[in-house]
């Protein structure tokens, strides 16, 4: 699923969602618009012996077909609605609730624009959402209400109905576009998951077991065919790792999965690594110290044994620390020689491995016999890693 | 385990021809009896009731039915089948549930010819065939277990000694080679892991009649 750092880098207003969002809103308010105008114009027309000056109340209502004209072609694309759109909206809308007055005299009781005032009311509740709807609302309510001579139960209705319904558009566009924002994400999330899945299924039923085969035939065939077959085998890991890997990308950026780190030292043939089936969660730094360190005991074991020689790789996961093991074949180290090696100033390998280590709060031990050598690593782990084992 | 006469009958179950043709022609040149050879895990189980084999070779990842999934339908259907689980390296999760479910052997399916012939035949003969990475995945799996808070069914978890001998498995030590080390006999070491295995079942089955009863029996 997606994560909230996901949603929160894709703003909520600016969503190409959220943006789809207020497109249809506003293309509801065109159709508002023409509604409220031609109920407008039907009042005027009706209550058209009020006016003290007939003219200029006629010139209000061409101001407002005009104005609705051009509001309607304006909000149809997103970027021409701007600030300047929208102050210019609530000014016209303002400018004809302040004409009313002079056109129909002091004792006025309707307005010249009615309710055609909410076309620009809601443009802002839709634009700039509860905020937008409420300071609109509020100053339509203010103005109309201080204009009248008389204030009666009716006008304060209207007035107090300005406020909230602005308010409340303005609220539910907001929710309608974070809705249809994380709506979004979820679904991008789900596509990019089945896909993912379905990469993951091809190349598991195709490339991962033709590779496979080859490493194996190669080796049967030996010669140049071995080391084809031995090239193959690591891509396959490598593939297959990527793919288990890409399952998991998204959920801890700042922890990695040891198990999967360290499945990258396998070699076919020569090294082995044996791990639970659990992913083993420790922050990146550690984890790479560790697989550091693992990596030196091998090129160690190489060194000293051969370019052929065997060793495995055994992680083992506490609640309170990993234990890690690198064992050879070889013959063992002769006692007495580390000491020695120390002694003469040559710390060599198996220093810089008890360094890495110590500087993670481990131990590191040798134990050598006829068994082979093995290092023994123990780690302990940061205490809010103990949920991550299960 | 044979019937005392007769090569061992074989089943092969893998989606991909190539792979499938290729284990089938090894297993043949050595002197199996391939009785039959599946792509589906539907497929799988209708041959094998009808040819009943002795050893089933099985990819783990087949169409429906899963491979873990016939695993245990093949176990219980005759328990003293011999399953060895083929898998591609890293599906670690799938191996160790096919194993819990009754799979007594696991190969990567980049091992040699000679790997896997070695490991048909210690699987026909009842011996568990534990590669390292197993031992990796179910000491990993006793040790997630220990830190359950539910109890624990008795007899179910490792002695120190069983986890000694899972341990140095894992580390690639051959039965040989631990024996001397712990001073024990070849046979007691192939025993303990043989123990370690039928518990990782056992616990497998505990959980089972545990489900059932939660979710059956108190209904009724």
């Amino acid at each position: 699923m997606y994560s909230g750092a996901t949603l929160r880098r894709v703003s909520t207003w600016s969503s190409p969602a959220a943006t789809a969002v207020e497109n249809r809103l506003f293309r509801a308010l065109a159709v508002l618009r023409v509604i409220v105008l031609v109920n407008a114009i039907g009042l005027n027309i009706y209550r058209a012996g009020n006016f003290d000056h007939p003219v200029a109340g006629a010139a209000c209502v061409v101001v407002m077909v005009l104005w609705t004209g051009f509001a309607i072609w304006a909000y149809a694309e997103p970027r021409r609605r701007t600030v300047v759109l929208l102050t210019a909206d609530l000014a016209v809308a303002l400018a004809l609730l302040l004409a009313t007055p002079l056109v129909k005299g002091d004792g006025f009781r309707a307005t010249v624009p009615g309710f055609w005032i909410i076309g620009a009311l809601l443009a802002w509740s839709i634009h700039y959402r509860v905020l937008g709807g409420l300071a609109a609302g509020t100053l339509f309510a203010v103005v109309d209400l201080t204009l009248r001579e008389h204030i009666r139960q009716s006008d304060y209705n209207n007035a107090f109905l300005l406020v909230i319904s602005g308010s409340i558009v303005g609220f539910i566009c907001g929710s309608l576009q974070r809705m249809a924002t994380e709506r979004d994400a979820a679904e991008r999330a789900a596509a990019m998951a089945a896909e993912r899945a379905r990469l993951a299924r091809v190349v598991h039923d195709g490339v991962l077991q033709v590779l496979a085969l080859m490493q194996r035939r190669g080796g049967e065939l030996g010669g140049e065919m071995a080391e084809l077959g031995r090239l193959a085998g690591e891509q396959e890991r490598e593939l297959r790792r990527l793919i288990r890997a890409e399952d998991v990308a998204d959920v801890a950026e700042e922890n990695v999965d040891l198990v999967s780190e360290l499945g990258r030292l396998e070699r076919s043939g020569t090294i082995t690594v044996s791990a639970p089936a659990f992913p083993v969660e420790l922050p990146a730094a550690v984890a790479h110290e560790i697989v550091a360190a693992a990596r030196a005991c091998l090129d160690n074991v190489r060194y000293h044994v051969g370019d052929d020689a065997r060793a495995w790789v055994l992680l083992e996961a506490y609640p309170d620390r990993v234990e890690l093991s690198v064992r050879d074949d070889g013959p063992g180290i002769p006692a007495g020689r580390l000491e020695e090696a120390v002694a003469q100033g040559r710390l060599g390998v198996s220093e810089s491995i008890r360094g890495r280590v110590a500087a993670l709060g481990g131990t590191a031990a040798l134990v050598t016999g006829a068994f082979g050598t093995e290092w023994e690593i123990v780690v302990p782990r940061p205490a809010h890693d103990l949920g991550a084992a299960s | 385990m044979s019937d005392g006469a007769g090569p061992v009958r074989v089943m092969v179950v893998d989606d991909h021809p190539m792979w499938r043709d290729a284990v089938e022609r090894d297993l043949a040149r050595a002197g199996y009896d391939v009785v039959a050879v599946a792509a589906t895990g539907r497929e799988a189980l209708v041959r094998f009731a009808a040819t009943r084999p002795q050893v089933v070779v099985l990819d783990l990842q087949i169409p429906a039915p899963d491979g873990v999934q016939v695993t245990s339908e093949i176990v219980r259907l005759e328990p003293s089948t011999r399953v060895l689980v083929l898998s591609a390296s890293g599906e670690h999760g799938d191996v160790l549930a096919a194993v819990t479910a009754g799979a007594t052997g696991y190969l990567v399916k980049s091992a040699s010819r000679e790997e896997l012939l070695a490991a048909v035949r210690r699987v026909a003969d009842g011996d568990a065939v534990f590669t390292p990475g197993l031992a990796g995945l179910v000491l990993g799996e006793f040790q997630r277990r220990s830190e359950e808070p539910a109890e624990e069914p008795p007899g179910s978890t490792l002695t120190e000694r069983e986890t000694e001998v899972l341990r140095m498995v894992a580390k690639g030590m051959s039965y040989r080679q631990i024996a001397e080390r712990l001073v024990l006999s070849h046979r007691t070491v192939q025993n303990h892991v043989q123990n370690t295995l039928r518990k990782l079942q056992m616990h497998n089955r505990v959980e089972l009649t545990r489900y059932a009863i939660e979710h059956g029996l108190d209904e009724d």
